[in-house]
C-alpha cells in the first residue's frame, strides 16, 4: 500500500512538474493572469486611490474588489489546464497513461500554486494602492491561502467538465460561478474581518470545510468526467 | 485462432473449471457503437491470442478507429462485450487503457517539451523506466532533444511508436501504424511489431487496406 501511494504521488508530482515546465516555456497563463490582474488593479487604484475613500467604505468595498480581481484573473487562466489538453489532442495520451486521481491532483496543485502566486503579487500592490489598513495580516494571509485553494479546486473541476464541451467559455461561467459563490461570500467576509481586526474563527472553519468539500467532490467526480 | 481448450484422452473436451489462460487473450463479441443516428459499428466480433495479429480493414468511416478506441477503453460500446485477459486477470476499460500500447493518428504530445522530456513524463505516469522507450527511439532514429512541436509528421509517428512501447505492453492497438513513415522508419516499426508478436504479445492493427505482414492470424473486414 505504501508503494502504491508513493507511485501515485510520483504521478501527481510528474503532472505538476510538467504543467510548470510547459508554463515557463509558454508563459500563457502567467501573462494572462498577470495582465488581467494588474489592469484591474490600476483601474481600481485610479478610481479610488487618489480621491480617497473613507475607512468604513474601504472596509466594506475594498475586500469585494480584491476578490473580484482574484476571481476573474483565475477564471481567465485556470480553465486552460484541461481545455488545452483537448485542443492540442494531448488528452488521449493522458487518458491512456495517467491515473485519473493523480492527474487531477497534479492539475490542482498547479492551479493552487498559480493562484497563490497571483495573490502574493496582487494583494500587496492592492493594499498599497488603496491604502487599505489591514489590522490582522495573519488572518488575511490565511484567508488568501484557503480562499485561493478553493478557487483553484473549484476552477480545476469545472475546467475538466467543460474541456470536452463546445461552448467552453459560456459553460465555465455557468458552472463555475454558482460553485464559487459560497467561497467568495465567505472570503469577502473574512477579509473584512481581517481589515477590521475582528475574530473570525467560525467563518474560517466554514471556508476550510468548503475547501474540503470541493476537494472531495473533485476527486470523486473527476474520473467520471474524464473518462465518459 | 486461439489455443483450444484442454481435452482429456479420447478428444472429449475437459470441463472448464473456471480455466483462465495464463497468457493474454482478447475477445470481443457483437460490439456496437453509434454516434447519434450514425451506426458505426453494427455487431463486430473477433478474437486474438498470444503471438497473433488481427488485421482490421475497411474504407474510411467503416469504424476501424472506433473499434480500436473501444478495445483501448477510450470509448464505451453501446452493446457487446470486450474481454481482455492478462496474467489471469480480466481487465476492464480502465485496465485496458493502462495496459495497452496504442498508436493512433490523433495521438499528440506536448509541443513545448522535447522528445526526451515527453517520454520521461509519460514514463513516470506509466510507472515505467524511460530506458526502454529511449532504446526504441534509438532504433527509430529520433532526435531526443528536439522539441516535439518541431517534429515532422513521420517523426511524430516514430514518437507514437516509442510512446506505445514505453511500458512493454502485451497488447498493441495500432491504427494506421505505418502512416507517414519513410522506408527505414517503416522497416524499424515492422521489426518492432514482429518482435512484439514473437515475444507472445498480441496486436490489433487497423488499416484501410490489407497489409503485407507475415504474422496476420485473422482478418476482419468492416467494409462488408
Amino acid at each position: 500500500m505504501w508503494q502504491d501511494t508513493s507511485t501515485w504521488a510520483a504521478e501527481a508530482l510528474a503532472v505538476f512538474a510538467k504543467e510548470w515546465r510547459c508554463e515557463f516555456r509558454t508563459r500563457y497563463a502567467l501573462n494572462t493572469l498577470g495582465l488581467f490582474a494588474f489592469t484591474t488593479l490600476v483601474v481600481v487604484s485610479v478610481s479610488l486611490g487618489p480621491l480617497g475613500v473613507s475607512t468604513s467604505q474601504g472596509t466594506a468595498v475594498l475586500p469585494v474588489l480584491l476578490w473580484m480581481i482574484l476571481l476573474f484573473s483565475a477564471a481567465a487562466g485556470l480553465p486552460r489546464a484541461f481545455v488545452q489538453e483537448e485542443e492540442t489532442q494531448t488528452a488521449t495520451a493522458l487518458r491512456l497513461a495517467a491515473t485519473p486521481s493523480a492527474l487531477f491532483c497534479g492539475k490542482l496543485l498547479y492551479g493552487m500554486t498559480l493562484t497563490l502566486a497571483l495573490e502574493a503579487l496582487v494583494t500587496p500592490v492592492f493594499v498599497a494602492m488603496t491604502s487599505l489598513d489591514v489590522k490582522s495580516p495573519g488572518l488575511l494571509a490565511a484567508v488568501l491561502a484557503a480562499g485561493g485553494y478553493g478557487l483553484a479546486a473549484g476552477s480545476t473541476l469545472v475546467a475538466a467538465i467543460i474541456a470536452q464541451a463546445r461552448s467552453k467559455g459560456t459553460l465555465f461561467s455557468v458552472l463555475a460561478f454558482p460553485i464559487l459563490l459560497p467561497l467568495l461570500l465567505i472570503a469577502v467576509e473574512l477579509t473584512r474581518h481581517a481589515v477590521a481586526g475582528d475574530p473570525a474563527d467560525v467563518a474560517l472553519l466554514q471556508l476550510l470545510l468548503y475547501d474540503g468539500s470541493v476537494t472531495v467532490a473533485g476527486f470523486m467526480l473527476f474520473p467520471v468526467v474524464w473518462n465518459p | 485462432m486461439l489455443a483450444p481448450a484442454p481435452t482429456r484422452a479420447g478428444g472429449a473436451p475437459q470441463a472448464n473449471y473456471g480455466y483462465i489462460p495464463p497468457v493474454p487473450t482478447l475477445r470481443f463479441e457483437n460490439v456496437r457503437r453509434r454516434f447519434g443516428r450514425l451506426a458505426v459499428l453494427t455487431g463486430v466480433s473477433g478474437a486474438v491470442g498470444p503471438g497473433e495479429m488481427l488485421l482490421v480493414t475497411g474504407p474510411n468511416g467503416s469504424g476501424k478507429s472506433t473499434l480500436l478506441r473501444c478495445l483501448a477503453g477510450l470509448l464505451a460500446p453501446d452493446a457487446g462485450t470486450i474481454e481482455y485477459q492478462e496474467d489471469g486477470d480480466t481487465l476492464d476499460a480502465a485496465g485496458r487503457r493502462r495496459q495497452a500500447g496504442v498508436v493512433t493518428p490523433d495521438l499528440a504530445f506536448y509541443a513545448e517539451l522535447t522528445v526526451r522530456e515527453n517520454l520521461e513524463f509519460f514514463s513516470r505516469l506509466r510507472r515505467a523506466t524511460p530506458e526502454h522507450g529511449l532504446a526504441v527511439l534509438a532504433r527509430l532514429e529520433l532526435p531526443l532533444d528536439r522539441m516535439a512541436g518541431a517534429l515532422s509528421s513521420g517523426m511524430r509517428q516514430r514518437l507514437r511508436w516509442a510512446w506505445a512501447l514505453l511500458h512493454s505492453p502485451r497488447l498493441l492497438l495500432l491504427d494506421e501504424p505505418f502512416q507517414n513513415f519513410d522506408a527505414p522508419g517503416e522497416r524499424a516499426a515492422r521489426e518492432l511489431l514482429a518482435e512484439h508478436l514473437a515475444a507472445g504479445g498480441l496486436a490489433v492493427v487497423a488499416n484501410p487496406s490489407p497489409l503485407e505482414f507475415g504474422h496476420v492470424a485473422g482478418h476482419l473486414d468492416l467494409g462488408r
